[in-house]
Order: structure tokens, then C-alpha cells, then sequence
């Protein structure tokens, strides 16, 4: 399913990217319920990331000479809505990707950590540039040293500013990132017995694979 | 270009004038005493010979590092001796200037008036009377270099937050000090500048900066 290797820098991703994950990927003897619980989840997941990444309402955080290339992107020649996401919405609490497009200086860090937590679960961010991912060049006293000291990024799309062609690869990087996530369908509580046994087998098969 | 308003401000003011001369790019400067600044902008805006109706600009200028950077060691422009001696590590007083752009539209010719300060001492009569726009100068300068501008009606910070502490254009200021206005996370990145974290809160200038280590760091970073 996956194009690219999934980025998933430990302690950036949402609760709810990590949910089930891992487990669904080992090979283990499952019984029935558990099977069909899984069953479900996985096709759930699917069906959820299949819907979620095909129509992201992205929130532009403009800040900079960056919107010009958003812009770009927008527009008729690039086309953003070809992925799903021509639909901008100029309000945190509709959108789902948080672009920050631009520089941030530290005067404007608690607006947009505001902004991030204005916005509802799930929510992804996309760093637009090397401003927002880094601080760019301006290694100074007013700027903050990349989106990410501040929030927690999904994506970063390098370049100054970055051609659309990188922002449309960095938002199918994104679409595969959301179609990865798995989330845990049932309610079912599973015996503290089986949670331990699949704790040992994650952790034995964790050595073994080398993770 | 302008040597003719200069000895205008001469006869009419002549001892508020410290010193004049043209710089490289043909600008033509003139040095006042600080008391009696705004006698001689008012006369240089309101006098139909002079008529600088238009204020371009205020600059501040931190002539700390400016000797070991831009000249070589070679004095400044009409002062005897050099603006800075490592020696003594610490600047030859005046340190600052606070430097006023004017525009005459009517005579098409511009002119720079240059006060000059003693760093224990940064304070300057404000013009906002004379030029509406003197007001973000000022607050400006007063932000970047903490000079202070007697008379003036809202000297606040202009750009950077109320939470920051010091002076950030002064040749002083840690060049990577950050002061974040919410927590962050803390990347030990050589690439990046570094964050608020232990070693973040300011690489001592003398080490990332050319020209500063003649600056005891103890005394300035």
C-alpha cells in the first residue's frame, strides 16, 4: 500500500496512529474473536484512511512568500483538488491539515499552537518550506527553529520556497501516512492473560526483528 | 549635494552643530548636540530654505564591534582615535547613534542628522511633534536598542513581544538566544539554531562571532 517508508518519528504521532498498528503485523495465531475483531478493524481502517486522506480540508497557516507557492498549488495548473484537497477552510475547527506555510517567529508561536488546538481529531500538519520546518535561514533572535518545537509535524516539505510539485509529493507522502493508520474497532476488553501473552510475543518477536 | 542646508543649520544654530561631512555613498551628515536636537529639526523641517518636510528614516547604530568588522581599525569618520580598543574591552564612548534620514521634496536633496550617545546615558528628545511618522521609528529604536526617546507619547516595544528581555540589534545580544513564548521542545541540532534548552540559551558571541573575539564574554555575552 505504501509507496514510501512511513514516517513516524516516535512521540510526534496522534494518539490514534498508534492504536492496533503494530499488532495487526504480527504473525501470530489468532483466536476466532480475535481474528474477526481484526478483520474488521483492518477493513475498518481502510475504509476510514480511504475517506480521510481523499478529502483533507486543509487549514493555511500563511505566514510568508510561501503562499505564493501555496497558491501555485492551489491553482488551476497544479491542481491540489486532483488529491483530494481543494477544499481550504479558513476556520481551525473544519480543517484537518494544518499547512504552516511560512515563517513562524516565536512572537506567533502561541497563535499557532492555538490554532493547532483548535482544530478537531484527527488532525495532521504539514511543515510548507524550510521556515516552518527548521527556521530557514533566519537563524535569529525573532524566529522560531521549526513548527515542530512547538507542535508536532506530519510532514516536511523542504525548499525555499518548495516547487508544488514537492508540496503535492509531500501531500501523497501524507495520504499514505493516513491511510497507514489503524484504529481499534471493538470495544472488547481483552483478558489481562491474553494482553499478556501478546505483550510477551510483541516483545519476544520485538528481539527477534530487531525493532 | 546638501553642504549648503548644513551651513544653514550652522549660521542659524551654530552651536548645536558637533561636526559635518559628506560619507562614501555622497550623503551628507551632520552631527548635533543632543539638547539641542529638536531646535535643529525643527529648523530643518519648518524653514523654506530647507524644507525637509519628509523623515525617511531613524536608524540606531551600535558602533560596538565596528572598528574590529568594517574599518580595520582605522578611526570613525570626524572623531579622533579608534571606536573601539580591545585593551580596554569595552567601547570608546559615544557607543550609539541615533541617526534621522531626511527627505526634502521640494529641494530634491537628503540630508542625515546624526545624534550620537554615550551608552550610560541613552536618552534622546522625541520628534514626534515635528514628523507624525518619528513615532514607530522610535518606538523601533527604543525596541532594538534601547534608547530612550524623552517626550515620546506610547515608547513601547514596536515588533518584538512585551516578554523579551533586552535589546536584540545591540552588537551584544547572544546572536542564538532565544526566549520562546511557550514551552518547546528542545532539538540539539547543529543545523538549526539551538533551542531553549541547556547550551541553547546562548552560545557565547565571542565563539560564533567574527570580529568579537577581542570581547571578554564575561563583559558582554
Amino acid at each position: 500500500m505504501s509507496r514510501l517508508p512511513i514516517l513516524r518519528p516516535e512521540g510526534n504521532v496522534p494518539e490514534s496512529a498508534r492504536l492496533g498498528g503494530e499488532e495487526n503485523n504480527v504473525p501470530v495465531m489468532l483466536s476466532r474473536l480475535e481474528d474477526s475483531i481484526g478483520f474488521f478493524e483492518r477493513n475498518l481502517s481502510n475504509a476510514l484512511g480511504w475517506a480521510r486522506k481523499n478529502s483533507i480540508f486543509q487549514y493555511p497557516f500563511v505566514t510568508a512568500c510561501c503562499g505564493m507557492e501555496y497558491m501555485s498549488a492551489m491553482a488551476g495548473r497544479y491542481d491540489i483538488a486532483r488529491f483530494g484537497a481543494e477544499f481550504p477552510r479558513f476556520t481551525p475547527r473544519q480543517a484537518d491539515l494544518l499547512m504552516i506555510v511560512g515563517t513562524i517567529n516565536i512572537k506567533q508561536s502561541p497563535v499557532l499552537k492555538r490554532v493547532y488546538d483548535q482544530m478537531c481529531e484527527p488532525k495532521w500538519v504539514m511543515a510548507f518550506g524550510v521556515c516552518a520546518s527548521s527556521g530557514g535561514f533566519y537563524d535569529n533572535y525573532a524566529t522560531l527553529q521549526g513548527a515542530d518545537r512547538v507542535i508536532p509535524v506530519d510532514v516536511y516539505v523542504p525548499g525555499c520556497p518548495p516547487r508544488p510539485e514537492q508540496v503535492l509529493d509531500g501531500l501523497k507522502i501524507l495520504q499514505d501516512k493516513i491511510q497507514a493508520q489503524r484504529h481499534r474497532a471493538a470495544t472488547v476488553e481483552r483478558s489481562p492473560e491474553i494482553a499478556q501473552r501478546d505483550q510477551q510475543r510483541k516483545s519476544f518477536l520485538g528481539k527477534l526483528l530487531g525493532k | 549635494m546638501a553642504q549648503a542646508f548644513i551651513e544653514l543649520l550652522r549660521e542659524k544654530l551654530p552651536d548645536a552643530v558637533v561636526s559635518s561631512h559628506a560619507e562614501k555613498g555622497g550623503d551628507d551628515v551632520v552631527t548635533v548636540k543632543r539638547e539641542r536636537l529638536v531646535e535643529a529639526m525643527a529648523f530643518l523641517r519648518n524653514d523654506p530654505a530647507t524644507d525637509f518636510k519628509l523623515l525617511r528614516q531613524i536608524a540606531g547604530v551600535d558602533l560596538l564591534t565596528y572598528q574590529t568588522e568594517s574599518t580595520g581599525g582605522a578611526s570613525l569618520a570626524g572623531r579622533e582615535g579608534p571606536a573601539y580598543e580591545p585593551r580596554k574591552k569595552s567601547p570608546v564612548e559615544p557607543r550609539f547613534q541615533v541617526a534621522y534620514n531626511l527627505y526634502s521634496i521640494t529641494k530634491k536633496k537628503s540630508l542625515r542628522v546624526r545624534v550620537e550617545l554615550r551608552s550610560e546615558d541613552l536618552r534622546v528628545p522625541t520628534v514626534t511633534s515635528l514628523w507624525r511618522t518619528a513615532d514607530w521609528w522610535e518606538r523601533y529604536i527604543f525596541d532594538m536598542f534601547g534608547v530612550q526617546f524623552e517626550g515620546h507619547p506610547n515608547l513601547q516595544r514596536l515588533l518584538m513581544y512585551p516578554e523579551f528581555v533586552g535589546h536584540p540589534l545591540r552588537k551584544d545580544y547572544p546572536v542564538r538566544k532565544r526566549q520562546p513564548l511557550v514551552p518547546e521542545l528542545d532539538f540539539p541540532d547543529l543545523v538549526r539554531g539551538p533551542g531553549p534548552g541547556p547550551g541553547g540559551a546562548g552560545v557565547p558571541m565571542s565563539q560564533t562571532h567574527v570580529g568579537r573575539q577581542n570581547v571578554d564574554p564575561t563583559t558582554y555575552d
